[in-house]
């Protein structure tokens, strides 16, 4: 067993009750690193992808790293990683916080649970000891709620991850919750629900060794230093809302369900505004020198907010009412559920109330009123909620009348903040996505604001950049390392590869890093094409496709183009025609 | 020219906007530094930092110092990272 490493996974089956270790290879860890990385081959070892995202038999990964627990900033991550119930695919989504590094003290480099309890409960995993505790008493309660009062009850050295009554009702975008964060994209919560859990709880003491702890600690002083410079002082000094003011002067801002790339009331969203009279304070996950969380006051309480949930519940739905965009998401927060698809989901709504899709007169583009209504009907899963609870693809299903060609999403999952059709290179990234549309596991738009390429005219150029953002994400959420550092690094692979030697003594080469990345993202895909995948889900709604952006005649992506370029990745990945 | 500032420039300058004489995007980086100090550190001896990104008249992205810039040239300034 390699330093950094426990060498094992726990296993819990809840429907047999029976908790335990299994072991994983050098190899494997070698290979795969942890977080994503390590949780999408444990997925391959488990045959998720036969298994329904819902059902007792498929496997949910909460997986650590190498880094955790050790003093490298922003080390303090984890991974949950199943199938995703609201795409089918593969997912993967990340958190922050002391969770990772109790878990990783629980003597384990990953927690893999199967089954489903009898009973509504809280599993516990004390020291590496797993045990069921009845959770009836939390059942309905608010992720923050529920965390507070487990700790409560259980020690307060206990970290939680649970879920809000949105898991419980199995909500296909619910999240799941730890510390005010969320591993927020693809419904985990929705899988941990359906196990019947409402939280997993840890504590423990095992510590790893390092393999050379005076290196590992030099290391860490400089990547601390280097992450209070200019490179991170956007996420320090102003937080990811600030975005939103600098993707509307470039018309890339989505509004009213995509169909414009400005918003008028955009200023009425800026950071600026929505702190006006009322300081805005700032919040660090644990073991964090950056510090990006920027909490903004509301009532008697503050709301930490991001560039996604801003423009989802804002812009897209067309809410220029800051405390109804705030308020929105802190009820997010609260119910457990994903911003980005909630207002991708309820932004698709009121266009199919324009256009006579629907018939709900309430639920009108610029009401934050109507926002706030649908976030509580989706998580109690009433009404036109239990519809919309199960994403914008499912919705357009169900709609019909070609409605399926402005649901926000690829492969199910909702299009985050970034107008495809002004960013091309990350129009690239969301076709191909293994999970579905999304800015965290390709960073493409990075090259659209860069003169590496012609954001309104991708070319086959594109391509390699699309492919190496989504390298360098996969590495980031395997070691994993938050990606708010990555403009820290001048040689990414070679200096990530310097820590993983100090942790680990591995002889490992940025090189190898690379050839790792690539390994990820492939173990990824593969899951997808067992689960079903066809050439077909790598592509992007018909509105994106071969229409101006309405705000800018000049921004169109032809599906010939997207095709070429979709193509131009398989083969550049090694797939082959079928992009497996 | 007219120069446009978001993000980390705008809070160094302390200014949305401005007007200024620059024949390239070098000598314009040079007038900023001079007259805002807490600019500078945006910039490395190549030019602009990698963290800030500059955008010419709404279409190209440009950061080589000997970029020819015209009087009625639009230069927005501003931070490269985006995501969260």
């Amino acid at each position: 067993m390699p330093p950094g490493y426990h060498g094992c996974y726990l296993r819990i089956d809840l429907s047999v009750g029976r908790a335990e270790r299994v072991s994983l290879s050098d190899t494997v860890l070698r290979q795969y690193l942890g977080g994503s990385g390590l949780g999408a081959a444990l997925l391959l070892e488990e045959g998720a992808a036969a298994a329904d995202p819902l059902s007792p038999e498929a496997p949910l990964v909460f997986a650590f790293s190498p880094l955790v627990g050790s003093p490298l900033t922003t080390s303090a991550k984890f991974a949950v990683v199943s199938r995703s119930p609201l795409t089918g695919r593969f997912n993967d989504s990340l958190a922050s916080s002391g969770f990772a590094i109790a878990g990783k003290r629980c003597g384990c480099d990953a927690i893999v649970i199967v089954g489903r309890a009898d009973a509504f409960s809280v599993l516990v995993v004390d020291d590496g000891e797993a045990r069921l505790e009845p959770a009836e008493d939390h059942r309905g309660e608010a992720c923050p709620v529920a965390e507070e009062k487990l700790r409560l009850r259980l020690g307060a050295d206990f970290r939680i991850a649970s879920i809000g009554p949105a898991g419980e009702r199995a909500v296909r975008y619910a999240t799941i919750s730890h510390d005010g964060r969320h591993a927020g994209r693809g419904g985990s919560g929705a899988v941990l629900g359906s196990k019947n859990l409402k939280a997993l709880a840890v504590r423990g003491s095992r510590r790893c060794e390092w393999a050379r702890p005076d290196e590992l600690i030099e290391l860490s002083r400089d990547l601390s230093r280097r992450s209070f410079g200019p490179a991170t002082a956007k996420y320090r000094e102003l937080g990811t809302a600030t975005n939103l003011l600098t993707f509307n002067r470039f018309g890339t801002l989505p509004t009213r369900n995509f169909q414009s790339g400005t918003f008028e009331d955009a200023a009425r969203l800026s950071p600026e505004q929505l702190s006006a009279g009322r300081p805005r304070t700032r919040a660090s996950c644990v073991a964090c020198t950056i510090g990006c969380e920027h909490i903004y006051p509301l009532g008697d309480s503050g709301v930490r907010i991001e560039y996604e949930s801003l423009f989802a519940l804002g812009s897209l739905c067309g809410v220029s009412d800051g405390d109804a965009v705030l308020r929105a998401t802190r009820r997010c927060d609260e119910l457990g559920i994903d911003t980005i698809s909630t207002g991708g989901t309820i932004a698709f709504a009121m266009e199919c109330v324009e256009r006579g899709l629907l018939d709900e007169p309430w639920l009108r583009f610029g009401s934050g009123d109507a926002v706030l209504k649908a976030i509580e009907l989706i998580g109690a899963r009433e009404g036109l909620g239990n519809l919309l609870a199960d994403g914008s693809r499912r919705a357009a299903s169900a709609i019909g009348r070609g409605s399926i060609a402005f649901a926000p999403q690829v492969k199910g999952l909702e299009i985050p903040g970034y107008e495809p059709r002004a960013l091309q290179t990350m129009a690239l990234g969301f076709a191909v996505g293994a999970r579905g549309a999304d800015h965290n596991r390709s960073g493409a738009y990075e090259v659209d604001f860069s003169n590496k390429v012609n954001r309104r005219h991708a070319t086959l150029e594109s391509v390699r950049h699309a492919i190496e953002t989504e390298d360098r994400a996969a590495l980031m959420d395997s070691l994993i390392l938050c990606k708010f550092l990555r403009g820290v690094f001048t040689d990414f692979y070679g200096e990530t590869a310097a820590m993983l030697r100090a942790v680990t003594g591995w002889d490992v080469t940025g090189d190898e890093l690379r050839e790792t990345a690539r390994r990820i993202v492939a173990a990824k895909r593969r899951i997808n094409v067992l689960a079903g995948w066809t050439l077909e889900e790598d592509t992007l709604p018909d509105r994106f496709l071969d229409t101006p952006l309405p705000t800018d005649p000049g921004a169109v992506l032809t599906r010939e183009r997207l095709q070429a370029l979709v193509a131009e990745y398989h083969r550049q990945r090694g797939w082959d025609a079928r992009g497996q | 020219m007219y120069v446009e500032f978001l993000g980390i420039p705008r809070e160094r300058v302390g200014l949305t906007e401005l007007h200024v004489q620059a024949c390239s995007l070098g000598e314009l980086l040079g007038t900023l530094a001079a007259r805002f100090p807490a600019f500078t550190e945006l910039l490395t001896a190549d030019g602009l930092h990698p963290s800030i990104a500059a955008n010419l008249n709404g279409d190209e992205f440009v950061r080589d110092p000997d970029t020819v810039l015209a009087e009625h040239d639009h230069l927005l300034i501003l931070s490269a990272d985006a995501g969260g």
